[in-house]
């Protein structure tokens, strides 16, 4: 019995030892670069513009021979991790990508309910990460390690009110928003702010929600109708804002409807039609009437996959590029990951006036990014029009 | 059954028989000492055995990973497994038979908690170092415990009881949102609820106490549960319970005080391995006496005949308030410790894909059965994570086991069996 065994594990040994000269592998310097991405689950669209994104970001590296620090180049690796939309699984990609991959960055999660725990993780293990769509200002406040690559909910609203008063002179604004979801309900409630610091208490005439998933909007927007609004600001996702916005019209509301940057989507159109051409919202960036590096990226994107990307791809696209400016900013690597991370992120944290498709960037203490807000008019066509440009 | 295995001379005197037989005489005790072994080679041979394979890192889990993402390592993969943890665990386990059976014999002998308590410190000393390896292998370690606990408390319902209670993530959140409440409000200076009212050096000993809070809180939410089920079964209950879930779900999100939508973070971080470990053995052994009570039996009772079991004088209501209260106490207690894991929690993740999660490790794993529920928790988690690399096929590879396993073994993997610590400890000579 035991002579089996011995000879099992010489024969195991021998064969092993030429698997070892057969597969020589050495561990060399590798960029690795964590991509958190809801692949599968309930936005499964938002995962694959950020694996596109990162896809086409990763070709140009590679043709250009990898990252370049202190002269030398370096290749680059992305991993690309699926958090299934759920807030445990981004927790565990986050925890693999950093103490098994060793990534040096990581870019993602989207969503802030993946971002704000994803985000404790990286900054306990002192690994920057920069997510590219969460506007909650849990994901980066008092986390050193974390940015964010758009700007937040506490800027977009006075910047929605402020055009609102500008454009139409309205006084009275009714909003209608998702109290269950955690981005609709934020961005009301400082809509809601800023209005009443313009007009006064009470000129919200009319403040209605309704639960995710709803799909009959009748009762709350009849309220709103009656309240006598001049304007209905809905922060919605784009089925929603196709609802609402043909149940409205159907209901006889006649003013404008106006949004926010979640109704960005390239569905939003397909699946509201007429009803939305001429409404506005604001966004990161606009795709119709593009110029310069945005044009560019658009039609290649939209070359490759067939179509026009929408803010998520826009947003990982510049986050990654700005990993690739604080990296090519370093001196040289170490090759000891956490001293690399360390000089990644303070080169983040410097980053200054980075020029991106979705506008310029330069980071605050707080790791979140002072850029200007877009306004964005559907024209007849469908197509997202640029209108104006809000900055801070 | 015991005199085919143990008799060599019965089967061909070939050496994968005398393997076998030699394998069979193994006792447990045997089995976690080359367990510890396994682990102890890889603490302190892994890295270096790891770079002669040409691997880049130790495999995290047994390899798979490694080799779903890069085919062309399966075989210094396939290698290292066999000589890190099949070698040692096969030769240690057969070399220690005769001594580990003498042990075992004696441990037989005296009560049994002392010998479970010797087999729990030693397999607790073999998670501790494997996991010590990787921080990843330590949070699926707490996850995957935390799953277990999840289990076993919705078998004792949807099993054990026979009733289909959908509810279990409603539990969950009643749990995680207390005893977070609890922690946040008493012992830690953040956002929502301010400073601390208590010093934080307290905190880790009163972190039982907020548990069983949670814990209490989520039974007080499983009477909402219980009263209906003594006039509906079946759909109905299925439909009342599924109600309750989301109940549960929007009430928290319209608190505004717990954070509403926006969830609640920044949990001090408590929940460590042998506090998990610690109350995932508790919850096991809790849960496995009970069913094995007098009221276990009822539930059994009440599962197969409610009516009968009426006549002959199960207080079926009792039976019923009772058991939905236990197996919501556990999942809140597992709510409370989730929360403390993820130090995040958001009304969100206590939804149906929660809830898909949970009737899948149980119908995988097998009713009435703590071990099919162990089973279930650990290969579900196992697999999802393993899977990982595969992106969305993994969500065709998951499904397709589960419906291989609904036409082979209709009931789950392991079934309707009892789980008997002194049975499965004795000596095997």
């Amino acid at each position: 019995m035991r002579r089996f065994s011995i000879l099992a594990v010489a024969c195991l040994v021998v064969a092993l030892a030429f698997t070892t000269n057969a597969w020589s592998f050495g561990r060399k310097t590798v960029i690795k670069i964590g991509i958190n991405a809801p692949i599968t689950g309930d936005i499964p669209k938002v995962g694959e513009g950020t694996k596109y994104a990162a896809e086409m970001w990763l070709e140009d590296v590679k043709k250009a021979g990898g990252l370049e620090v202190g002269g030398k180049k370096y290749p680059v690796e992305l991993v690309i991790e699926d958090n299934e939309a759920k807030a445990e699984s981004a927790v565990k990609a986050n925890t693999k990508m950093i103490t098994e991959d060793e990534v040096l960055v990581i870019v993602g999660p989207q969503s802030s309910k993946q971002a704000v725990p994803a985000g404790d993780v990286a900054n306990n293990y002192e690994t920057p990460m920069i997510s590219p769509w969460s506007t909650n200002p849990n994901t980066t406040k008092d986390r050193p390690y974390v940015f964010r690559g758009c700007f937040l909910d506490p800027f977009q609203g006075p910047v929605l009110a402020n055009f609102i008063t500008e454009e139409f002179g309205f006084k009275k604004a009714a909003v209608l928003y998702d109290v269950a979801s955690d981005y609709p309900k934020g961005l009301a409630e400082f809509f809601k702010q800023a209005w009443e610091k313009l007009h006064g208490p009470g000129s919200v005439v009319a403040y209605e929600s309704f639960t995710t998933k709803d799909t009959d909007f009748s009762s709350q927007l009849t309220k709103i109708i009656k309240s006598g609004a001049q304007v209905l600001f809905t922060p919605q996702y784009y089925n929603e804002v196709a609802l609402i916005v043909q149940q409205a019209h159907e209901l006889g509301w006649k003013g404008p409807i106006v949004g926010s940057d979640s109704w960005g989507s390239a569905e939003t159109v397909q699946l509201c039609g007429k009803d939305c051409y001429g409404l506005f919202f604001s966004t990161h960036y606009a795709a119709a009437g593009a110029t310069g590096a945005t044009k560019a990226f658009i039609d290649r994107y939209q070359k490759k996959y067939g179509y026009v990307p929408d803010d998520v791809a826009a947003l990982t696209w510049d986050s990654l590029g700005i990993v690739k400016t604080a990296i090519e900013s370093l001196d040289k690597l170490t090759g000891k990951i956490k001293k690399d991370r360390k000089a990644v992120r303070d080169a983040m944290a410097r980053v200054k006036n980075y020029k991106g498709i979705t506008g310029q960037m330069t980071f605050t203490e707080d790791g979140d990014p002072i850029k200007c807000a877009v306004i964005v008019r559907i024209s007849d066509k469908g197509e997202y029009e640029f209108y104006k440009s809000v900055c801070p | 059954m015991e005199s085919t295995k143990s008799n060599p001379t019965l089967s061909q005197d070939g050496f994968w028989s005398r393997l076998r037989s030699g394998l069979a005489r193994v006792p447990v005790i045997g089995w976690l000492a080359g367990g510890l072994c396994a682990v102890m080679v890889e603490y302190f041979l892994g890295d270096a055995l790891s770079y002669y394979l040409g691997l880049p890192k130790i495999p995290v889990l047994f390899g798979f990973v490694t080799m779903l993402k890069k085919p062309l390592l399966i075989p210094s993969s396939t290698a290292y497994v066999i000589l890190v943890y099949l070698i040692p665990l096969v030769a240690v386990g057969l070399l220690t038979a005769g001594p580990a059976n003498r042990l075992a014999a004696f441990l037989h002998r005296r009560a049994l908690w002392l010998s479970a308590i010797i087999h729990l410190v030693l397999l607790y000393t073999i998670i501790h170092i494997w996991s010590d390896i990787s921080d990843y292998r330590l949070l699926l370690l707490k996850l995957t415990m935390i799953a277990i606990m999840l289990t076993l408390s919705i078998n004792v319902i949807n099993g054990y009881m026979g009733e289909f209670s959908c509810s279990h993530p409603g539990f969950m959140a009643l749990g995680a949102y207390s005893a977070s409440t609890m922690t946040l409000i008493l012992f830690t200076n953040d956002k929502l609820f301010g400073p601390a009212l208590l010093p934080p050096a307290l905190g880790p000993y009163c972190y039982p106490l907020a548990l069983i809070f949670g814990g209490v809180v989520a039974a007080l939410g499983a009477l909402v549960v219980a009263i209906p089920s003594f006039r509906t079964r079946g759909d109905y209950l299925a439909i009342i319970s599924l109600a309750f879930m989301f109940i549960v779900k929007s009430v928290i999100e319209n608190l505004e005080f717990v954070g509403g939508p926006r969830g609640m973070g920044s949990q001090p971080n408590w929940s460590n391995l042998p506090t998990v470990f610690v109350w995932t053995v508790l919850c096991v052994w809790v849960i496995n006496n009970f069913v094995r009570s007098t009221m276990g039996k009822a539930l059994n009772a009440v599962r197969d005949n409610e009516m009968a079991a009426d006549a002959m004088t199960v207080d079926t209501r009792k039976t019923k308030i009772v058991t939905f209260m236990f197996g919501a106490f556990w999942a809140g207690v597992a709510g409370g410790l989730f929360a403390h894991v993820l130090r995040y929690v958001n009304p969100g993740t206590f939804g149906i894909q929660k809830l898909a999660e949970i009737l899948a490790m149980v119908y995988f794993g097998g009713l009435n059965s703590v071990v099919g529920s162990v089973v279930g928790a650990v290969s579900i988690n196992l697999l999802s994570e393993m899977l990982r690399p595969l992106e969305l096929f993994k969500w065709i590879v998951i499904p397709l086991l589960l419906i291989l396993v609904m036409i082979y073994r209709p009931t789950g993997l392991i079934a309707f069996r009892e789980f008997d610590v002194r049975k499965i400890l004795r000596p095997k000579q």
